[in-house]
């Protein structure tokens, strides 16, 4: 049996600078006594006098890269360690970056990886995969063939499931691709400070370092939490990056 | 000649009926007519334009002119039409070889030469009326010339322009470009009936010509293998060689596909009578031994064997294929799989499974004279059947791993296994294969290769892994069988699903991906059903379904799993329903209730963004929606016979109903309605789903209807109004509106049971009056749809007699044209003329409906303004 074996994982070129730092860190409000104040805080990144993207440091996870609603060409240009970071959180690198020692305790998803290969033809639409770097839902799959006795090309057009960018790629249907581990969580909404907010978790901590989104479900959390009705919030992670995608009104 | 003198003479082609006032005009007129056509087109250089006027003046004179009128014109005059026609197609089929060649956009000569071989087909398949061997000549000249054109140089005329240059362009072709098989089943159907009649030549020639080419496709990659061996990693190998040689061989395998069997659809598929009768005729000079021996070693080359020219023809074009599907498997495994065609593997199993449905085991209760050579190596109990058998599973097993890669030709692969074990009698010869619990065991362990396979591909596979199941074996082999299929899938799902942190580690990638491989594989086993394993199948897909509600909760907040459960259910409901009696039905009913409820109770109040707000979004909506209509479909097809499939599974036991489908559905469309909105119907699966619910609810259910909340019924008949004036103005179709209007005749009618008129039901009737009215005599409409809007206009106008006479008053006294007026009160009192008083009368109806015909006939150019 001659089944061609996976191939090597194609190397990315990294991506191309785009904007530069000009914010510092803020201190999100402290609640609970057993956040880490030294672990806390977030860089924003700024392009053209708009933030742009803003990197999070909670107890949750040592270093988040939360991007912002209008995403910039490629990521801003970071420091070495931080840009490490990112490249770590974007799947590119595969062994845990250890941080500095202050910065370095464990995280809830300890030991999981961020994605596993699945042979390409194996994917399906409506799935995930992650493309250029980023987690990704597929929105379109197609494939085609070079002659009629060539073999299959996978078409992949993919949404950035927190960008909401699009991404293609083409890759022969034997390629394994990458595909993120995503979780869905459900927390009950209790505050929201300063664009961000508090959510209860199952163990009894309260964690806020997630921005309120923007948009219209960052219009009916808002109205919502405003009116005094009890929501959940289903919080979506991917690749170290989490976002609010959904709400739902708490069963009475 | 111009177009409208060729569009007349087709016309003129055409003539029939009371024209002629006997059997000798007509001779007379079509000896007249063939001769002019023959005069004008012989000696003549046909214009490309001419083309297809002039296969169409052919094609209906063959179609239109009955048999007995075709053969009494003068002989000499017929033969010279024939020679005509068989020049004219193979003419015009090396035109269209150019006109693909050049890539042109209208494709002239294709469509001449489709209309005349669909012509060939006709005139061939009357044998009452020409005398056997009558066509065979002509026959091998439009099958040669064919062949020809779909062959390369030498021996052909592929990619060759008119000056004899060769051209070859390697172009992307997308996933919508429909496979040859399909884009020219026509004319491979037409081909293939040529082949057949003249078997004595074609057969013999396919053969060699596939022969040929085995041998070299077989020497080139071997040389490619030196070549790589000598100089590893240089990838400058032509694959022009190759290439040439796969599509001649993919060509020869789909005329040989054609010519040896049919497709059918349902019905068993039997042996064209002309190759039962071209083996049985040549069986007194074969060897069977070696014929046996031709078959058996596909590994060698057929002139190698002594005596290979005394074995039957037919067995050994099969063998020529199994040839081609021998080297492609050796190369496989000297690693030459990069060098290989998908497209040939294609048809390689294509064939195989084309082939397998038609003459594997064949029935001889089905022939009245069966060839020696076919019974002795196809036959029931025969060792030839067998070994056909396991080579097949073999190459079965080894296309699944090797090209998981590729869809389509994974997809024709499983569908070939499905082949295999569908028929019990296959299916009895393929367990007996130790590959094939091999395959059986490995699928259940959910490694790889086969877990690479995509989720179509998957559930089929489970679906012929089930159906294998249901062959004859001893008591403890099936027990054996079903551990090793069945039961691990069960011992999987349980021990996840009921870890005790299960909660907790649900988001887990790994147990995601067992929930889905899971869910994937009941919907292979659904898909497996029959009426004779029903009953073993519902009662081991309940007991997941009720597991399955539990996973909803649990995975509430993950779209694709909850939509992944639902469609489980979706295909247990699809598959199962029809054949559930009534106490096996309320099981269903209450498990689809349930999940209904779940859904409900997490959905209700849920906002989520989306990156892809497109019609996916709503793909939970869809499901539900097809799940109802399953439910429904059972008032339409049901095969039950009160549980009788069951009997002995389970002690009989009263059915106490507690759940009835009404409850399931209606409780449904309580939970849809106020989720679909009309931005939703502007999605069309949405809303032909949405429509195709709705309207079987009003037919089933109509007493129903008036019992609704009065939010939901009135969104119902607001869906229905829109359904029904939208079309033309928006993208609704046709049949949206025609649903709409066949759902209004059973509210109507149920109107007119109850007797009550002041329920919003008979007022909303009113108004739909008014609509249909409108419908019918203002506006320009399908008349496509002029029954089902007048079926509807009648109940409605039994129902408000009153409201329709003020509705034709309005009409006339709005119309100042006084001979106008006259003309449409008298249409108006012929159509009421035969139902007065109107009447839910099925006679009085049709008597309707006639005269409403005759109504839109006669006035519905006054009235339709444009």
């Amino acid at each position: 049996m001659a089944a061609r074996g996976p191939l090597p994982p194609r190397s990315r070129p990294p991506e191309a600078p785009g904007g530069h730092m000009v914010g510092g860190s803020r201190q999100p409000p402290a609640r609970g006594e057993r956040v880490l104040a030294s672990a806390q805080g977030s860089l924003e990144f700024w392009r053209r006098g708009k933030p742009e993207a803003r990197i999070l440091i909670t107890p949750e996870s040592p270093l988040r890269a939360y991007v912002s609603a209008s995403p910039p060409r490629g990521p801003p240009e970071l420091s070495p360690q931080l840009r490490c970071e990112v490249r770590r959180s974007a799947g590119l690198e595969s062994k845990p970056l250890k941080m500095a020692d202050d910065l370095d305790f464990e995280t809830g998803d300890a030991g999981a990886s961020a994605t596993f290969p699945m042979q390409c033809s194996a994917l399906r639409k409506n799935g995930f995969v992650v493309l250029k770097g980023r987690p990704c839902k597929i929105v379109e799959m197609s494939t085609s063939k070079t002659g009629k006795h060539g073999h299959a090309k996978v078409h992949l057009v993919g949404i950035d499931i927190f960008t909401g960018k699009k991404y293609e790629d083409i890759c022969p249907s034997t390629h394994n691709m990458d595909v993120p581990n995503i979780k869905r969580n459900d927390f009950q909404l209790i505050g929201i400070q300063d664009g961000y907010l508090s959510l209860l978790q199952d163990s009894g901590e309260v964690r806020e370092d997630l921005r309120l989104p923007e948009g219209d479900l960052g219009k009916e959390i808002e109205q919502k939490y405003d009116c005094g009705e009890e929501i959940l919030i289903t919080v979506l992670s991917a690749m170290t990056e989490e976002a609010a995608v959904a709400i739902k009104a708490m069963a009475k | 000649m111009a177009q409208d003198s060729l569009q007349c003479l087709a016309q003129l082609a055409s003539l029939h009926g009371p024209i002629f006032p006997d059997e000798g005009s007509q001779v007379d007129y079509l000896a007249h007519f063939i001769e002019g056509l023959l005069n004008t087109i012989n000696g003549i250089e046909i214009e490309d334009s001419e083309a297809v006027g002039i296969s169409s003046i052919i094609s209906n004179l063959i179609t239109v002119f009955p048999r007995n009128v075709l053969t009494a014109i003068p002989n000499e005059l017929f033969s010279s039409f024939v020679n005509c026609l068989t020049h004219l197609t193979c003419s015009f089929g090396r035109s269209a070889a150019l006109e693909e060649v050049l890539d042109k956009d209208d494709m002239v000569y294709m469509e001449a030469y489709d209309k005349l071989l669909e012509s060939w087909l006709t005139l061939v398949q009357d044998d009452k009326h020409f005398h056997k061997g009558f066509f065979t000549q002509h026959a091998v000249q439009v099958f040669n010339s064919y062949i020809q054109c779909h062959l390369a140089a030498p021996d052909g005329t592929r990619n060759l322009t008119a000056n004899g240059v060769a051209s070859r362009e390697e172009e992307e072709i997308s996933e919508l470009q429909e496979d040859d098989r399909d884009q020219f089943s026509d004319q491979l159907a037409s081909v293939g009936m040529l082949g057949r009649i003249a078997a004595e030549h074609c057969i013999p020639l396919l053969t060699s010509l596939l022969e040929e080419r085995v041998t070299r496709l077989h020497g080139q990659l071997q040389r490619h293998q030196q070549q790589l061996l000598a100089s590893p990693g240089s990838s400058t190998i032509d694959n022009k060689m190759l290439d040439d040689l796969y599509e001649d061989i993919h060509w020869l395998i789909l005329v040989t596909g054609y010519l040896l069997a049919d497709d059918t659809q349902g019905e068993t598929p039997l042996i064209p009578p002309e190759i039962m009768e071209y083996s049985i005729k040549h069986s007194s000079e074969v060897d069977i031994n070696t014929t046996l021996q031709i078959l058996g070693s596909p590994g060698e080359k057929a002139s190698s064997i002594p005596g290979y020219n005394r074995t039957d023809s037919v067995i050994r074009l099969l063998s020529a294929v199994l040839r081609v599907s021998e080297v492609e498997s050796r190369a496989i495994r000297a690693d030459l799989t990069h060098l290989l065609s998908p497209q040939m593997g294609k048809d390689i199993v294509w064939f195989l499974k084309r082939w397998a449905k038609t003459y594997l085991l064949v029935d001889e209760k089905l022939y009245d004279q069966i060839s020696l050579p076919f019974s002795t190596a196809f036959g029931a109990d025969t060792e030839g059947s067998q070994w056909i058998i396991g080579y097949l599973l073999q190459k079965v097993i080894s296309n699944l791993s090797v090209w998981s890669s590729e869809q389509d030709l994974a997809n024709d692969t499983v569908q070939l296994l499905v082949t295999l074990v569908e028929r019990r009698e296959r299916a009895n010869l393929v367990i007996q294969c130790e590959n094939w619990w091999n395959l059986a065991k490995q699928f259940a362990s959910r490694s790889p290769p086969l877990n690479f396979l995509s989720s179509p591909v998957q559930r089929t596979l489970m679906k012929a892994l089930v159906l294998g199941g249901f062959a004859h074996m001893d008591t403890e082999t099936k027990q054996q069988y079903w551990t090793e299929v069945l039961q691990p899938l069960q011992q999987r799902f349980l021990r996840v699903i009921n870890q005790e942190n299960f909660q907790q580690m649900c988001q887990q990638e790994e147990v995601k991906q067992e929930i889905t491989a899971t869910l994937e594989a009941l919907c292979g086993i659904a898909e497996a059903t029959q009426i004779d394993n029903v009953a073993i199948l519902f009662n081991f897909l309940m007991d997941f379904l009720t597991n399955c509600i539990g996973l909803m909760e649990v995975y509430k907040n993950t779209p694709e799993t909850v939509n992944l459960i639902i469609e489980v259910f979706v295909e247990v409901a699809h598959k199962q329903i029809c054949y559930l009696g009534e106490s096996k039905a309320m099981n269903l009913y209450e498990a689809c209730l349930t999940l209904l409820q779940v859904y409900s109770k997490n959905n209700l109040g849920r906002q989520r963004i989306d990156v892809t707000a497109e019609e996916e979004q709503y793909q939970d909506l869809l499901l539900i929606m097809e799940l109802l209509t399953n439910l429904l479909s059972k008032e339409f097809i049901d095969f039950s016979d009160t549980d009788e499939v069951f009997r002995g599974h389970e002690p009989g036991q009263a059915a106490n109903r507690s759940v009835s489908a009404a409850d399931v559905v209606l409780y449904g469309v309580n939970l849809i309605l106020p989720l679909m909105s009309q931005d939703l119907l502007k999605f069309p699966t949405l809303c032909n789903q949405y429509y195709k619910l709705i309207t079987f609810i009003c037919e089933i259910f109509p007493e129903k209807i008036p019992q609704l909340p009065e939010d939901l019924f009135k969104s119902l008949m607001y869906s229905l109004e829109l359904g029904m004036t939208s079309y033309p103005l928006t993208e609704m179709s046709s049949e949206v509106c025609q649903l709409c209007l066949e759902a209004l005749t059973p509210l109507a009618e149920q109107c007119a049971k109850a007797q009550e008129t002041d329920s919003p039901l008979f007022l909303a009737t009113r108004h739909f009056l008014k609509l249909v009215f409108d419908m019918l005599v203002l506006q320009k409409h399908n008349t496509e749809m002029t029954t089902a809007a007048g079926e509807a206009f009648y109940t409605l106008v039994c129902l408000h007699q009153a409201e329709y006479s003020e509705l034709v008053e309005t009409l006339l006294s709005s119309q100042q044209d006084p001979v106008i007026y006259q003309r449409l009160a008298d249409a108006f009192n012929k159509l009421t003329a035969s139902s007065t008083p109107p009447t839910l009368d099925r006679k009085q109806k049709m008597a309707f409906l006639k005269s409403l015909e005759e109504f839109m006939a006669n006035v519905g150019g006054l009235l339709c303004v444009k």
